[in-house]
């Protein structure tokens, strides 16, 4: 048997590159490219969400599986000896694949569960697809000696089939608790041992010998049938047994893909024996094979002495092995060795391609494989991330070498394309100019003075703050304040060193100029109240500013670690904290980017008399103030939960799901039902279906029903079901809001409880987020009627709800009017006791910003107040 | 609206023509050019266009974007110090960094073309479109007044 030889596309250098040589370039650029994108989200943890899966599946589901999508294609076409499949399917798979793994990482990351569930179903279509036209190939084909390749490529497909889905499954919330747990276990093990190993190994039995410029082991074929049959009984008693619990079942399974693994790797050591390997994709390679070897045994072990439902925790250590010694070694590898023949452009141009790939591969693979035990093995912090700089150091390397090489790709004499080039110089300038812009705390709440001369602070007046509230400074720095009144009324500085600014006018500006600073200096707004209301400011010294500094990290980061983030500057990725007060709400201060408001519009009813809904207890970092995050308990992830709305006589059947860490209850207080069943706690991971008619009409609360539900309540577990009256006549618009107290501070700490029972909330909340609608007002236009539709959900207070500048004249308030439409009086206050709720019907005379708030003022002052933008009809 | 509107609808009229320009030279142009012009004509047309394009960029487009500019960051009250500070400042800066390098990069493609350097002109021109858009990005980044 010969040499196997793969040819891509080498041609003479007089030629024009081929166009499978082109096709070949742009897609493997994609592969590149996802590998970027890997090593991007593993280098900004904290700065997207879900970091660690997103790393994970950037790399295995954006640049492996597309890779494996590429070229087990090319292969099937090369080795079966049969053209390839027509260019434009393979273009809208390739392309359906990438925008089916965007919509994955989305969903799952940020966006709604659907998108994500729908890009999954997606990349097992398009695996599904691939499959068959792979199928097709080997049918049409002559018997020839690599047929048995194509069996490994298709078993790999079924494997991702099954995993894919299981995958959709997981991003769809289905199963909870140990179900869950074993769902993931068996999603990330099929994807793994069954889509890339599969595919890895069917591979390796041409791709090795070639690498190696060897000749095929006389064993390949016999070994590769014999380990293909082993694998797939291996993985099919495993998936299932994983999923079941069955541990010595699944340990059995993967035990008979141990020994497939060692039958297919058999003729590739048989090759190894007879030649060296001598080039950096060989080394790579087999370091790769090496790793799986680590891996496959690790999670032998693991399996066998965990429990399936602490599985996924247990396999932790196996994910740097699997991913940054297995998968990323083979890929690198592989592309190592066919990037050159794919950059096309003749002998000299492949020769020279290889050179550049290779570069300094000695060191790049062994800082590789350091990193590796580094990442799984439990060592301390530093070398941790000593073990990320090693795995991740030849990685860009290599990106960079391979986009060096694709760019030069397209022109022979080595001169770079001058429109990508171009294209790159700007985006250079452009990120460099935005990294300079972006640099520094850009109006936040402290500012840290660097030792040196003179420094000039712009310090803003507005919304009852003074921004940056806090300023560390060194001593003796000589400080000058430029105090600008950004607000729509008259404040001043005055500081406890004595200089004072004159009385400004909205708009103004005043420069005070500081002596040496000596000691802390407090400065406040002298118009009577503003300070009270939290218009005041700090310079504080060098040494102090330190332990301020370290106390209040020390603060944060225990905070972090709870889930939790009071800092001002969440989510952004800042160092500084904003808040120098752990209990200060700063309601004119922005919301984070990427926060959207509570939709307050209620829609009308859906037909039919049953509703059937599904509410899950989540636990949810949500923003509830300007720039301050917590962690809420919730129905259904919002605060407050799903509003339901129907008719008199509709049945709701509610199936209550417990996604959360302790038992929660429903209670909805628009039925009637003997609370014993309905009401009862459930554990997390359990499920209750709740039934009830809705035979009275109003705006009722439901919130939950576990004690103490004072703590539930706080914590955000309500939400709001309107019934409309019958009747009810139709108007321009219609919202909810549903007032609620706000606590800081994580849902269990300690003296959450006594503040409750104290009645000191933090401030208060329309639809979850204190002062949320005065960064997102409601919209409606002068002239439409508009009805507000108010539930109180407490726990302790109620709400005296008004609109600035339009008197209500409709009240409908716990089940009966009390002025309807055409009445000669007019209301200016709906009234609501914790619990109760109502609607009030106004109509704006003309277009402006009209505030609504909780006329209880302190209240509307701490959180409970918007605003309507009404414009012009 | 004050006069300050005025001047600010000049600038950003500016603007958008400056980068309007070159994107409807670089979007619709060039491509029909190359498609339509035998080689000789494109060569005389498009060097026609880029000396206009130049011209309209060193006579109107730089004194107006200059003068509106310094005038809204004299009332605005920036100073050169406050150009060093986070925020308003700091992204002002940039921008006007950045600024610069674009014209800088213009005027380089300007010579290139001149000198029959036609790999370089289209290099330096896709930079600076390129980085034109960024000038712009900074722009809609500074917080409002």
């Amino acid at each position: 048997m010969g040499p196997v030889t793969v040819t891509i596309g080498k041609k003479g250098d007089t030629e024009p590159p081929p166009p499978r040589a082109s096709w070949h370039l742009r897609a493997n650029a994609i592969v590149v490219a996802w590998i970027a994108l890997a090593i991007a989200a593993a280098v900004s943890p904290g700065v997207l969400p879900a970091p660690r899966w997103l790393v994970i599946h950037v790399f295995l589901l954006g640049a492996v599986t597309t890779a494996i999508v590429i070229w087990s294609e090319h292969f099937a076409a090369a080795l079966l000896r049969v053209g390839a499949p027509e260019r434009r399917w393979s273009i809208t798979r390739l392309a359906t694949l990438n925008a089916a793994t965007v919509a994955v990482l989305y969903g799952v990351a940020v966006g709604p569960w659907p998108v994500a569930a729908a890009g999954a179903a997606a990349v097992v279509g398009v695996v599904v697809w691939h499959a068959t036209v792979l199928a097709g190939m080997l049918k049409r084909a002559l018997p020839g000696p690599f047929g048995h390749v194509i069996g490994w490529y298709l078993a790999a497909a079924g494997a991702l089939a099954v995993g894919g889905a299981l995958g959709g499954l997981l991003a769809a919330h289905v199963g909870n608790g140990p179900m869950y747990e074993r769902l993931h276990a068996a999603h990330a093990e099929t994807n793994l041992f069954g889509w890339v190993a599969l595919t890895v190994l069917g591979t390796l039995f041409t791709l090795w010998p070639t690498v190696l410029r060897a000749r095929l082991s006389p064993l390949t074929r016999r070994c590769s049938r014999l380990a293909l049959r082993l694998a797939v009984a291996g993985l099919g008693l495993m998936l299932p047994s994983l999923l079941l619990g069955l541990r010595w079942v699944a340990v059995a399974g993967l035990a008979v893909y141990l020994a497939a693994a060692a039958v297919a790797l058999t003729p590739l050591a048989e090759t190894l024996r007879r030649r060296r390997p001598h080039t950096g994709a060989a080394w790579t390679l087999g370091a790769g094979v090496a790793w799986f070897g680590i891996a496959l045994i690790t999670d032998l072990v693991l399996v066998a002495i965990r429990t399936a439902d602490d599985l996924p925790a247990a396999l932790e250590p196996l994910l740097p092995l699997v991913l940054a010694g297995f998968a990323a070694q083979v890929l690198l590898g592989s592309l190592m060795h066919l990037l050159p023949a794919v950059l096309g452009g003749g002998p000299a141009r492949f020769k020279q391609n290889a050179a550049l790939l290779e570069r300094g591969w000695p060191y790049r693979l062994a800082a590789a494989n350091l990193g590796v035990p580094l990442l799984s093995l439990p060592v301390p912090e530093p070398l941790g991330l000593l073990g990320w700089a090693l795995v991740l150091a030849p990685a860009v390397a290599f990106v960079a070498l391979a986009v060096t090489a694709l760019l030069l790709a397209r022109h022979p004499q080595g001169r770079v394309s001058p429109a990508p080039l171009g294209v790159v110089v700007g985006c250079l300038l452009t990120a460099a100019a935005v990294a300079v812009a972006m640099s520094g705390g850009a109006g936040s709440a402290r500012l840290d003075v660097v030792p040196g001369a003179q420094r000039t602070v712009e310090v803003t007046l507005a919304a009852m703050r003074v921004r940056p509230a806090v300023v560390n400074a060194p001593s003796g720095a000589r400080l000058t304040l430029r105090v600008t009144n950004a607000d729509a009324q008259r404040h001043d500085l005055r500081l406890s060193t004595g200089d004072r600014t004159p009385m400004l006018a909205p708009g103004e500006t005043a420069v005070l100029k500081l002596a040496p600073l000596a000691g802390p200096v407090e400065g406040a707004c002298t118009v009577a109240g503003h300070k009270a209301a939290g218009m005041t400011m700090r310079i504080v010294p060098a040494p102090a500013a330190a332990s301020a500094e370290s106390s209040y990290a020390g603060h944060s980061q225990h905070m972090g670690h709870a889930g939790m983030d009071l800092s001002g500057t969440a989510g952004t990725g800042q160092p500084s904290i904003a808040r120098p007060e752990a209990t200060a709400l700063d309601p004119g201060a922005p919301m984070s980017a990427g926060w959207t408001p509570y939709d307050a519009t209620l829609k009308p009813a859906a037909g039919g008399k049953e509703h059937r809904v599904e509410i899950r207890v989540k636990e949810t970092d949500l923003e509830v103030a300007p720039g301050v995050r917590r962690r809420m308990w919730t129905f259904d992830g919002s605060v407050p939960g799903p509003t339901l709305r129907g008719r008199v006589g509709d049945v709701f059947v509610v199936t209550f799901v417990n996604d959360g860490t302790i038992g929660h209850g429903i209670d909805f207080h628009a039925g009637a039902v003997a609370p014993d069943g309905p009401m009862r706690t459930i554990d997390p991971g359990q499920r209750l279906t709740y039934r009830f008619r809705a035979d009275r009409a109003g705006a009722w609360l439901y919130h939950c029903s576990t004690m103490p539900m004072s703590l539930h309540i706080a914590n955000g577990m309500y939400g709001a079901v309107v019934i409309d009256p019958p009747d009810l006549p139709t108007v321009d618009r219609e919202f909810v809001l549903v007032q609620g107290e706000l606590y800081l501070g994580r849902p269990d700490q300690d003296d959450l409880g006594s503040r409750i029972l104290e009645g000191r909330p933090d401030g208060w909340m329309f639809n979850g987020t204190a002062a949320g609608y005065d960064h997102a007002p409601l919209t409606a236009e002068a002239g439409e009627r508009v009805r507000i539709w108010v539930v109180a959900g407490g726990p302790g207070t109620g709400t005296a709800f008004h609109v600035v500048g339009v008197p209500f004249d409709t009240v409908y308030k716990e089940g009966a009017y009390l002025l309807k439409r055409g009445d000669p009086g007019g209301a200016q206050v709906l009234d609501l006791a914790p619990a109760q709720g109502g609607f009030a019907e106004l109509v704006f005379p003309e277009p402006g910003h009209y505030p609504f708030v909780d006329h209880t003022m302190p209240r509307a002052e701490a959180g409970a107040h918007g605003l309507f933008a009404v414009s012009a009809p | 609206m004050t006069w300050w509107s005025v001047i600010r609808f000049l600038h950003v009229l500016g603007a958008a023509l400056w980068v309007g320009g070159q994107l409807a030279v670089s979007l619709i142009l060039l491509p029909l050019a190359r498609r339509l012009l035998d080689a000789e004509r494109r060569a005389a047309v498009l060097s026609a266009v880029g000396r206009r394009f130049g011209l309209f960029t060193v006579t109107a487009f730089l004194p107006l974007q200059l003068v509106t500019g310094v005038a809204m960051a004299a009332h605005k009250g920036v100073t050169w110090t406050s150009l060093a500070q986070p925020g308003y400042g700091r992204i002002l800066a940039a921008k006007l960094l950045l600024f610069c390098a674009v014209m800088l990069t213009a005027g380089l493609h300007g010579w290139a073309s001149g000198t029959g350097r036609p790999a370089a002109a289209r290099a330096l021109a896709t930079a600076a479109l390129v980085g034109s858009l960024g000038v712009v990005l900074l722009a809609t980044a500074l917080p409002g007044t």
